[in-house]
This record gives C-alpha cells, structure tokens and sequence, in this order.
C-alpha cells in the first residue's frame, strides 16, 4: 500500500515537472540550437535588432539577451528597437538595473543604443532615462541611413500626438518609414488582439504616407501579419514574457506566428530590401523573409 | 443644343458627386483630428471652468517642481526617482487640502459622463470596454494626492475618446481605473482628481 502512495507521488511529481518545467530547467535548454543567419550582412546595410514586452527580470528575459549577444558577433547590429513594458512592476533604481541594464550589459558595453517606446507597465519618467534615447519624450522620431523611425505612444494618442505625427510625415524624406508603438492595431493573439480604436485613429495616416512597417508589442508572442493594406505588421512582444498557445490560428490575418517560446528580432536594410530574422529564446530561426519596399 | 444641355448638367453631377466623396474621404481619414464634439452653451461654461482649473493646478506644479532635482533627458534611475520622490512629495505639501471633485465639478462630470456613455455605447465598442475592463489595476487605491500605484498596469486611452474630452496640457493624463476616471499628474503619477462610476 505504502509503495503504491510513493509511486503515485513520483509519478505526480514526474507528470508536474513536464507541465510546469521551473525556470533552470528552462535555462538549461537555452542556446541548444545551432546559430544559423538568414540575413545577407551586405556592406553598409543597416542593422538592429527589436525586443518587446522585455522588463520581467527573469531567468528567461536574460536568456532572450544571451542569444541576442551571440547573434551580435555574427551580425552586428547597431541598435535595438523596444516595444515596451520595459519594466514591469516597480520602478526603483535596482529595478532598471535588473529589468534593463543586467540582461543586455554586453550590448550596452558594446556601444549598441536602445531606443523605447511606452508601454502599459511603464512609468512616464522613462523617457528621461539615459539608456532608452528617448530624449525626453513620449514621441520621437529619428533616422538612420536611409529609414526614418517614428517611436509612438499608444498609451496616450492624443490630439497633440496625432499631429504631430501628420506634420512629421507630411515633411519626411527617408525612404523607409517605420513605426514602433506598443499596442498592435493588428494581432491574432487571444488575450488582447487587434486594438481597434487606435488602427481607427492611425492606420488612414500610415495609408495616407506610405508607412512600410509597424512593429508593436503588447502580445506576449510573436506575429507577422499578411500586409494589411499593404503595410507589413510585426507582433514582437515576448522578449522577457510569454503567453504560450495564445495565437488564435483562425483569425485570417497571420503570415507566421510563434507562441512557444521567448524571443528576440534582427532586421537589416539595404536599398529597397528589408530582411528579417526572428529568432527564439535557445537560437532557434522562427521566421525569416524580405520585404521589398512599395 | 438641348442634347448638349444634359450632357452639361449631367458632367455637373458626376462632379459633385466626385467632390463630395473626396471630402467625405477626407473626414474619414482625419477621423482623429475631426472637430470638436458640439456642445451646449452650459457644457461649454462646464469645460472652460475645468480647463481654468486644470490652467491655474499647472502654475502651482511648475513652481513647486522648482524644489525638485533637475532632470535632463539622459539621467540615471537615481536621478529620476529622486526627482519623482521630490515632485510627488511637494505637489502633496503644496495642496494639503485637495479633495475628490475639486476638478471633476458636477458639472463637468456630467459632459464627461455624458462623452463616455456615447462614446462606449453601441456593438462595435464592446472591444473598447473591454480594453478598459481587462486593465489589472489591483493595488491602485484611489486617493487624492497619493500615488497611482507603481506595479499595477496602465489603462490604454482610447485616441477616439481622447478627442472628445477636454484636452489636457502635457503635464496632466486621463487614466481609468474600472469604471473610475482619473485625473494624474503624469510625471509624479499623483492622482490630482477622480471620478467614481465614470463608465456606463
């Protein structure tokens, strides 16, 4: 009798062990995949890399920027773009150390930039924060080679943001137009999905100046959507967070998803070609391809 | 001569008809810039008084964030949590005696009351409560003058409300918790006012 308990109790162990693997199991498994690049790494191509929804602090979110190291002496690129929910939870001095500074050190030592945009769980004083080049502001656009970048605040799209945004666009000269913000006008994930009323408000504007590409957040998985109206959308919200199985499958409007693991972007621009890589937490290629610019 | 008169008169309609779709399109797309909501000559005193208030809380606030630290736009996270720090405590000093309702005056509750139901009203924006409603806001006591709790989530506000509410200058937000609305002190996150039972 006795040893039937203990061999129901191994075996309830064995059967919560394989459901809920703790987290240095988790780690363990890290980097078990070869590295393998997809990206040409032409001369004078633009390079960087996209995280989202990073600020957990966790073994998995440091995980995510080990493999996003190794990936830089292959492809070093110059910087990272952030979707947002850079901090989850408190906001004190230690928190952006261990949430920020701690997991991407060696990018930050290498002299690789990060530029945020706000999120749900992020604080307002961010931008004023030395690492995130947000200089001060909530909105900001900045440039590089031949791509124009718009970080927004989809928190807060008001009459003065949108404006702005008209105005800017209205004078932009890059080639390329990109937009990160947090939340996705497009995204098959359940748990939040498409958000309506802000595609209401910015989508005729990206139309009306030919936005190429949107990247967002807020999804804790990862999403390129089938160009909607000829924009190319991006869900990269699971760089230190992960919502496991929340891809609706039947929405229609995905291309490629990932809802299995943690996981980071690289994206290169050379002339009218726009590669990217999305790349799992152990190293693992989930998606790659090229977007030719309209 | 009578043939050439309805081809002119018919020329005249597909242009008008032309004319108004490229400004109905217009409108649409501007959907985010379009006018101001219409209102009566009593919500318009309601919202000038509002913004007189909301005028003479940003002359307070910027002289009290006189005592604060200055923050650049490239500062430390000790810089900024002691500006925060210093902000948050001399915005409380500076009004010991605020109260719930000094902002939201029964009459300016009322036109917000009366937006949000129009706007959150209707089928198509079950999603836009929803937005509002999944929010997890656990932790946040709503209480004048204290802090909007650091842990817990942000509410997204809807751009299409935003640009029907009395605007706000860039040192103020609107924030939902629930069906409350709240008026925060964006970079302190003081809750300078609220409103209970905002939401339909």
């Amino acid at each position: 009798m006795r040893r039937t308990q203990a061999h129901y109790f191994i075996f309830a162990l064995l059967i919560t062990a394989i459901l809920f693997p703790p987290a240095y199991a988790q780690r363990l498994t890290a980097a078990s995949a070869p590295l393998r690049l997809t990206l040409p790494v032409k001369e004078g191509s633009v390079r960087f890399a996209v995280i989202g929804d990073t600020g957990s602090g966790t073994a998995q979110q440091r995980d995510v920027g080990d493999m996003m190291i190794k990936y830089h002496a292959l492809f070093p690129f110059e910087f990272v773009l952030m979707m947002g929910d850079n901090m989850y939870g408190g906001e004190a001095p230690q928190d952006f150390e261990k949430k920020f500074a701690e997991p991407y050190r060696a990018l930050l030592d290498n002299k690789v930039k990060f530029y945020a945009t706000l999120g749900n769980h992020d604080q307002a004083l961010q931008v004023n924060y030395e690492n995130f080049n947000m200089n001060g502001k909530e909105y900001y656009r900045f440039k590089k080679g031949n791509i124009a970048f718009y970080s927004l605040n989809s928190n807060y799209m008001d009459k003065k943001q949108v404006q702005w945004l008209e105005d800017e666009l209205g004078r932009e000269t890059a080639e390329w137009k990109v937009m990160f913000f947090h939340h996705p006008p497009y995204s098959s994930a359940k748990k939040h999905g498409s958000d309506g009323q802000l595609r209401e408000v910015v989508e005729p504007i990206f139309l009306k100046y030919g936005v190429d590409v949107v990247l967002t957040g807020h999804d804790h998985v990862y999403e390129r959507m089938k160009p909607q109206k000829g924009i190319y959308y991006f869900v990269s919200g699971a760089g230190g967070k992960l919502r496991t199985g929340d891809i609706d499958r039947q929405s229609g409007i995905t291309e490629k998803s990932y809802d299995r693991d943690l996981h980071f972007m690289l994206f290169e621009v050379a002339g009218d070609q726009m590669y990217f890589q999305a790349i799992s937490r152990t190293g693992e290629t989930i998606d790659s391809g090229v977007i030719n610019r309209r | 001569m009578m043939k050439k008169r309805y081809i002119f008169i018919w020329l005249l309609v597909c242009l008008l008809i032309l004319a108004s779709g490229v400004a109905v399109g217009q409108k649409t797309q501007n959907a985010a810039l379009a006018e101001p909501v219409v209102v009566s000559p009593a919500d318009k005193a309601a919202i000038d008084g509002f913004e007189k208030q909301v005028k003479s809380y940003i002359e307070l606030r910027n002289k009290v964030r006189a005592n604060a630290p200055k923050l650049s736009k490239d500062s430390t996270p000790e810089q900024i949590h002691a500006y925060r720090t210093t902000l948050e405590n001399s915005l409380r000093s500076a009004r010991p005696n605020a109260k719930r309702g000094e902002f939201f005056r029964p009459e300016t509750a009322d036109f917000i009351r009366r937006t949000l139901k129009t706007e959150f009203q209707g089928k198509d924006r079950q999603e836009l409560r929803e937005t509002v409603f999944e929010t997890e806001t656990q932790g946040v006591v709503l209480r004048v003058n204290y802090p909007y709790s650091q842990s817990a989530e942000l509410s997204e506000m809807p751009a299409t409300l935003l640009t029907k509410l009395p605007q706000l200058p860039k040192e103020l937000r609107y924030r939902f918790v629930g069906r409350n609305m709240l008026l925060v002190d964006r970079e302190s996150d003081v809750i300078i006012d609220y409103m209970p039972d905002a939401l339909p």
